[in-house]
């Protein structure tokens, strides 16, 4: 707290320069100052740590610090820190301190020699409580600068999201393009060795890209904007053309895929785009988690009402405790070390089957039947919807 | 075929262009690059090509663009396109039907990257369809 009372007016006049504090009057900046002090710190230095107890707020008189926010990928990857902003002089950092649960939404570092005056947690809120038209006008200013943040957060996710789908993409499909033209033997022969380098270096550069696809898709995977791609399509043609999506994958585990297509495949109304990325996502996945040189079975049937695909795997199945999970943004089983992904597949095949009002199910095959293990996929898919213009003509029958 | 088949491949990347090159010069093609859109009209009033492989986002005038020229231009208009692009097919019709009012009328849309075999297929049956 401020030693000496003599020099709460002149915190005060330093708080009064502050964002968060500007519109308070000369009394409640004298009695804010009373729980008030100042610190220096040095580059470097943090400040505060995410999911820490808020129990200080930080205003920033000279320097500048960085908000940063820990980033864990899958389970197995390093934790990282991301810089989410700066802050600087007249601002304010570790409001979380006034808003609820009160621990520290992001850490803070000092990035350059930083002065700031902390204001003690519980005492400002103590205060504002008691002092309700100090308490509107700081929650007030406080509303603005979340929005302020908010939107900021918005404009970064889109800015970065259209800098992955395109500057990422570019370059690694140059990379693909100069790996295909150099295995189809356009520039030469190679040896046995560098073909089979070059091979695994296509695979891999084909699985970074569909990973990059997967973060840009789970991000505008909106079940209206795949309702707008609604179209009738065979769906026969969207299966051939997953199995051709993963085929070098199954080549190089030596993979079988059994196909059990129906007796003919009748055209389905459906985004036929997504439904061949969930037809590949399955079987990707059912590869990934397959031993070498096992079989992958891929089949299709007709209801009455519903067109079903299934995919079935000899792998390991599913750890029972992670089945309720296994649709999760990021999330990969518990029993897979060394595979690799992000575990951004499977949610998105959820997402695109419930823009279907379908449904995706999982389970284990049971090992006492046929003494084998492995899991099963099933997509269920209506055949009542309706494409755009189905709708529009439905809506207009019903108008007259 | 015929020796003098014409392909004018127009991309920003000069590593695509080399890849695509490499894979069209196992063929009896006379070929030519651009850079950029500007460059590709310009190059397409000296000399009207057969096919057209054509990327989207350019610097100087993107590949819509290059699109709403060729097909505004009765000399060019039979040309068959083919884009070659990493834009998203879906995303890239509504863009140009946004901005033209009318269907992008292109022969081929291939995303990036695409296999040689298979950019060779659909070369060898563009090209066809417009002989």
């Amino acid at each position: 707290m401020a030693e000496n009372a003599s020099l709460y007016p002149v915190i005060a006049e330093r708080l009064s320069r502050s964002e968060i504090f500007r519109e308070l009057t000369q009394d409640d900046l004298v009695a804010i100052a009373e729980f008030c002090w100042e610190e220096n710190h040095h580059e470097g230095e943090a400040l505060r740590v995410e999911g820490d107890p808020a129990d200080r707020m930080y205003i920033i008189e000279r320097g500048r610090i960085a908000l940063e926010k820990r980033v864990q990928l899958g389970r197995h990857s390093t934790p990282r820190n991301a810089t989410v902003g700066y802050v600087g002089p007249g601002k304010a950092a570790g409001f979380s301190t006034l808003t609820h649960k009160q621990t520290y939404s992001t850490s803070a570092v000092c990035v350059e020699p930083t002065r700031v005056i902390a204001v003690d947690g519980q005492s400002l809120r103590d205060y504002l409580q008691t002092h309700p038209d100090a308490g509107v006008k700081v929650m007030t200013t406080l509303a603005d600068m979340i929005s302020d943040r908010y939107r900021h957060a918005i404009d970064t996710l889109t800015y970065f999201l259209s800098i992955v789908s395109h500057e990422l993409r570019s370059p690694l499909a140059a990379v693909e393009n100069y790996l295909n033209t150099i295995i189809g033997g356009f520039v030469g022969d190679l040896n046995a060795k560098q073909e089979r380098m070059i091979q695994r270096c296509i695979l891999r550069v084909t699985d970074l890209r569909a990973q990059i696809g997967d973060v840009v898709d789970l991000a505008r995977m909106r079940g209206e904007q795949i309702q707008a791609d609604f179209e009738w399509f065979d769906p026969g043609e969207a299966g051939s053309e997953s199995i051709e999506d993963i085929r070098m994958a199954a080549a190089e585990k030596n993979i079988c895929i059994r196909v059990e297509p129906p007796q003919t495949f009748e055209p389905i109304v459906g985004a036929r785009r997504r439904i061949r990325q969930v037809l590949t996502n399955l079987l990707n996945n059912a590869i990934r988690y397959s031993p070498e040189g096992s079989s992958v079975t891929f089949r299709a049937r007709y209801e009455p009402d519903a067109l079903i695909f299934q995919v079935e795997d000899e792998g390991p199945g599913i750890p029972p405790e992670d089945l309720p999970h296994i649709f999760k943004d990021f999330f990969r089983a518990s029993n897979i070390q060394d595979t690799t992904g992000m575990g951004l597949g499977l949610s998105i095949a959820k997402k695109i089957i419930e823009a279907h009002r379908g449904q995706i199910l999982v389970e284990n095959l049971d090992s006492d039947v046929e003494g084998r293990t492995g899991a099963c996929f099933t997509v269920i898919i209506p055949r009542d919807l309706m494409t755009p213009e189905m709708r529009r003509r439905e809506w207009a029958a019903e108008d007259n | 075929m015929n020796p003098e088949t014409y392909i004018l491949i127009v991309d920003d990347d000069p590593d695509v262009l080399e890849g695509i090159l490499a894979i069209l010069e196992s063929q009896p093609y006379r070929l030519a690059t651009a850079r950029d859109g500007m460059k590709c009209m310009e190059m397409v009033a000296e000399e009207v090509p057969d096919l057209l492989i054509l990327d989207l986002l350019m610097p100087r005038m993107d590949g819509w663009g290059v699109i709403r020229e060729m097909r505004s231009e009765p000399r060019y208009a039979s040309v068959p396109i083919m884009v070659l692009t990493t834009v998203v097919e879906d995303a890239s019709r509504r863009r140009y039907e946004l901005e033209t009012g009318m269907a992008m009328d292109v022969q081929e849309y291939v995303e990036k990257p695409v296999r040689p075999d298979e950019l060779l297929r659909r070369v060898e049956r563009l090209l066809a369809g417009h002989g």
